[in-house]
Formats: C-alpha cells, sequence, structure tokens
C-alpha cells in the first residue's frame, strides 16, 4: 500500500497553538510522524536580560496563556531566594490558592478540549461553562481573567477582604457540585471511555526514558507531584491526594486530571480557611546580589524550573526556563505509533501541550 | 425511532434551565447598558497629580513602556502616559511610593485620534518655558 503524508498544522482546528506534524499513514494506519516547533518563539529569555527583575514578572507571565500565574510565582520564588527574603505566610497562601485555581481552569480548559475533539461536545460546554467560574474568581482576585500581574518579588499586590473570601468559598461550593457531575459523566461515559482507551500508550520505563512529568507521568505510574514531595509551605500544611493510574493511556489521563481538578477544589478551601493574617508582601532591595538560584513548581502540566542568575545589576544576566510540555512533546512519536488517523486527533489532546511554553 | 426519557438527566438540568430562566440575558447592552466589572479590575489608569514627586519609580518598573518622564532639574517634570503601550498590570500602582498612580475598575475607552494615544499625567512644567523649547525646536 502506498505511503501519504497528511500535515497538520502549523494552523489547524485540532491544535490550540501552531505546531506542525507531519503524519505519515499507510491507508488508515500511522506509521511514522515528524514534528516542527518555533512558530511561537518569541526569544523571551534573551529578552529577560534586557530587562529589571521587576519588568521580567510581567514578561514571564506572558510565557503562557494558561499556566501564566505559576511561571511568574516560580521566577519570584527564585528571585528571592537569591535576595534571601521570606515571603509572609498570607502571600505564600495566595500564590498558592492562585496557582490551585489556574490548575483547575487549565484541566477544565484541556477536558473541554479533548471532548471536542473526540466529538463529545456536551462535555466541552459544561467544562467551559464552569471554567467561567474559576475565571472570574480569579478575575476579581487579581484584576484580570488570564494575566494575574499578582506577583511582586516578595510576595503578592493582591488580598483578599473577609467578604470576599466567604463568597469565593460560596462559589467553589457550587463549583464542586458541577465538578463532581463532570467526574461522574467521564468516569461513566462508555463513548468517552471506548474513544480514549489503549490510545497514545506510555509505559512506565518510557516516562523514565523521556522525564516526563506531571498528569502524563502519572497516568503511566509514576507517583511524581512536585507540591508533596518539595514539602514547600503551604503544601505541607494541606491534606491532599496525588491520583495516579496505571494504564498509560489518554484514558488515564483524562481520570487523573478530572480527579485533580477535584484535588485542587479541596486545596483551595483549605486553603481559604486557614489563610493566615499578616502583609502579604516583604519589603526587598531594588538590586539582587550575585550569584545564581533555582526554583520549581507543580504547574497543571507538571514541574516546571527556573534558573536565574545574577551579576548583581538590576537586570537577571540570565534567565532559562523548562517547561512540562517539552517532555511530553518529545514523547509523541512513542505514543502516535501503531494508532489510525483519527486517533492521531485524541493523541495529541490527551497530552494537553502547550507550546507557548514549549517554544517560548 | 423512538425517543427514549432520561429522568436523571431531566432532574440534573430542571436547576440549571430555572438558573438561565432567572438570570436574564448574559450580553450587556453595549454601550447603553451597565457593564459590570469586578472591584479589583485592572482598568484606566488615573492619577493624583499633587502626590507626584517625579521620582520615576513607575518609569523605571513599567514593563510595556507605557510611561516616560521629561525633567528638567529638581522640580521641572512632565509625567506622559501612553495608552496603547500599556500592559494594565498594575505594576505602576504597585511601585508607587505615594500612592499618586493607580488603576480604576473602568473599562479602557478605543480611540481613533492619536492625540488621546499619548496623556500628560503630570505637568510641572511652566507655561512659558514649554512655550520657549518648542520655539528652539522650531
Amino acid at each position: 500500500m502506498s505511503k501519504t503524508i497528511v500535515p497538520i498544522g502549523p494552523q489547524h482546528p485540532l491544535l490550540k497553538e501552531p505546531v506542525a506534524f507531519q503524519i505519515t499513514v499507510e491507508g488508515e494506519q500511522v506509521i511514522d510522524s515528524a514534528m516542527r516547533m518555533g512558530y511561537v518563539h518569541r526569544g523571551i529569555e534573551r529578552l529577560c536580560e534586557e530587562r529589571t527583575y521587576v519588568q521580567d514578572i510581567h514578561l514571564l507571565e506572558r510565557v503562557c496563556g494558561i499556566c501564566s500565574h505559576v511561571h511568574a510565582t516560580t521566577y519570584c520564588r527564585a528571585v528571592e531566594a537569591l535576595i534571601g527574603v521570606e515571603v509572609p505566610l498570607r502571600g505564600v497562601y495566595l500564590r498558592a490558592l492562585l496557582c490551585e485555581l489556574e490548575r483547575i481552569h487549565s484541566h477544565l480548559l484541556w477536558l473541554g478540549v479533548l471532548a471536542r475533539n473526540i466529538g463529545f461536545d456536551t462535555i466541552f460546554m459544561y467544562a467551559w461553562r464552569d471554567r467561567e467560574i474559576v475565571l472570574d474568581i480569579m478575575e476579581d482576585l487579581s484584576g484580570g481573567r488570564v494575566s494575574h500581574a499578582a506577583n511582586v518579588i516578595g510576595g503578592v499586590r493582591v488580598d483578599l477582604t473577609e467578604a470576599r473570601r466567604e463568597e469565593i468559598l460560596g462559589e467553589l461550593t457550587f463549583l464542586d457540585g458541577q465538578v463532581a457531575r463532570l467526574l461522574n459523566v467521564v468516569e461513566q461515559e462508555q463513548s468517552l471511555r471506548a474513544r480514549t482507551r489503549d490510545i497514545g500508550l506510555l509505559t512506565l520505563e518510557q516516562v523514565r526514558q523521556y522525564c516526563v512529568v506531571g498528569p502524563v507521568a502519572r497516568a503511566s505510574g509514576l507517583d511524581v507531584d512536585f507540591r508533596r514531595d518539595s514539602l514547600q509551605v503551604p503544601y505541607d500544611r494541606l491534606t491532599f491526594e496525588v491520583p495516579v493510574h496505571d494504564a498509560g493511556d489518554v484514558w488515564a489521563r483524562t481520570l487523573v486530571r478530572s480527579q485533580e481538578t477535584v484535588e485542587s477544589l479541596r486545596l483551595c478551601r483549605q486553603i481559604l480557611e486557614d489563610l493566615p493574617e499578616g502583609p502579604t508582601s516583604a519589603r526587598v532591595p531594588r538590586r539582587v546580589k550575585a550569584g545564581q538560584a533555582i526554583a520549581r513548581a507543580e504547574a497543571p502540566r507538571g514541574e516546571v524550573f527556573y534558573y536565574v542568575r545574577s551579576d548583581g545589576s538590576d537586570s537577571p544576566a540570565r534567565v532559562k526556563v523548562r517547561t512540562p510540555t517539552l517532555t511530553s512533546l518529545i514523547t509523541l512519536p512513542v505514543q502516535l505509533q501503531e494508532i489510525t488517523m483519527a486517533d492521531v486527533s485524541v493523541v495529541l489532546s490527551g497530552v494537553d501541550l502547550c507550546i507557548a511554553c514549549a517554544d517560548r | 425511532m423512538k425517543t427514549r426519557f432520561y429522568p436523571h438527566t431531566f432532574a440534573y438540568l430542571l436547576p440549571h434551565i430555572w438558573r438561565v430562566l432567572c438570570k436574564g440575558a448574559c450580553t450587556v447592552g453595549f454601550p447603553f447598558g451597565e457593564a459590570k466589572l469586578p472591584s479589583g479590575y485592572r482598568g484606566v489608569v488615573k492619577i493624583k497629580p499633587e502626590l507626584c514627586r517625579g521620582c520615576g519609580l513607575c518609569v523605571r518598573d513599567c514593563p510595556a513602556f507605557g510611561i516616560e518622564l521629561e525633567r528638567e532639574g529638581r522640580d521641572k517634570f512632565r509625567l506622559i502616559y501612553y495608552p496603547d503601550r500599556c500592559a494594565y498590570c498594575s505594576q505602576c500602582e504597585t511601585s508607587c511610593n505615594f500612592g499618586a498612580i493607580y488603576q480604576v475598575n473602568e473599562f479602557v475607552p478605543a480611540t481613533d485620534r492619536p492625540d488621546e494615544l499619548r496623556v500628560v499625567l503630570v505637568d510641572r512644567w511652566p507655561e512659558e518655558d514649554s512655550t520657549a523649547d518648542e520655539d528652539q525646536t522650531d
């Protein structure tokens, strides 16, 4: 049978962001795949060296349009480690609250995209409707739906009043019910299971070989979560489970992310109930002493890593970002093996690619 | 084809239908309707000119280079804001030690007039001096 190359992207309805795939098919069967990236490379790491530490917060927040807060938080934590400043507890809790809200919003967005790509529009509508509740909470908290600009070096600039805290708790209670309903549909619905089972398989050995992180790794049985493993404040004081499944297919990833959404809601509730009193940020010097520091955090797609080097001036000498999508991207040729052309969309959606993060 | 009735789905949908009916229209009757914005919404940038000391911290920290400071000597300065460059990130408000510059929860209006894209926020430049400067330039 003759081989045909099917191009997908860089602009394609299947993809949220520009990345190009060349899928070689023999009949319906995928036999090879190639990928090309770099369409949204903006040179952010280099630009960081030309701006001050404060300006870089907002620049790095624009690395990703979905997990923007976690990028700014991780960068700020690296700079705070360089300065040697301790963030007040209330600031740490508020940062974690926004991180968890962002995780809920990211996972609901992903569930909608997956459902849309497999033709299950009902879940898509419900997931994106419920995501609006989270976006409204974040907008009210920080002033922006996507770019929160909540971080400053030394803490956060936003704060919560007692009345607003109670309101958010009420909204989270409503969201609890909605997400529980969605999780029930995801777990019970036969058609969703039929489309995602045994598709995009990654074994535990392959996950270890490619250093995969985040929900994709947890769906293959690798029990890794930086929030739990690092024992950092405030996660060492909060109770939560890390969902892990062994199947390694898109179905397992769906379950992991759906259950993580429930856990994140639980975390948000605990953070709001235990929110300590006090200032939200500490005063820090404008000049950063020479040295280097790293910071890590669990973004919605996995562990994000920041390296910052200072030469003693008011601009960083080097900022290096490692995003979780990169490790998932290099596993795609493996995942696309021995599947049919119709399942390519399911595999690409199941990984939850963030090309803006990977390209930077 | 026989239509099946699902009582559980119907029971789930009822409160949602009721909520949507009570809520009314989601869209705002722009431009005459009332736009409800959250209290912390980062909208229009405003200034209390009497509090500004022209220290330039907002200029230095602005990530979008949306504020410029023209200065001559200690007391003679002009703070200029470019709304088209602004990222509405509130960094100027955070950086200002005197509470002079701030954002309010109002929508940023669109404009097609170039002169509205250069706003002099603080003008501590005496009138005769600025005229003299312009004459020299000409």
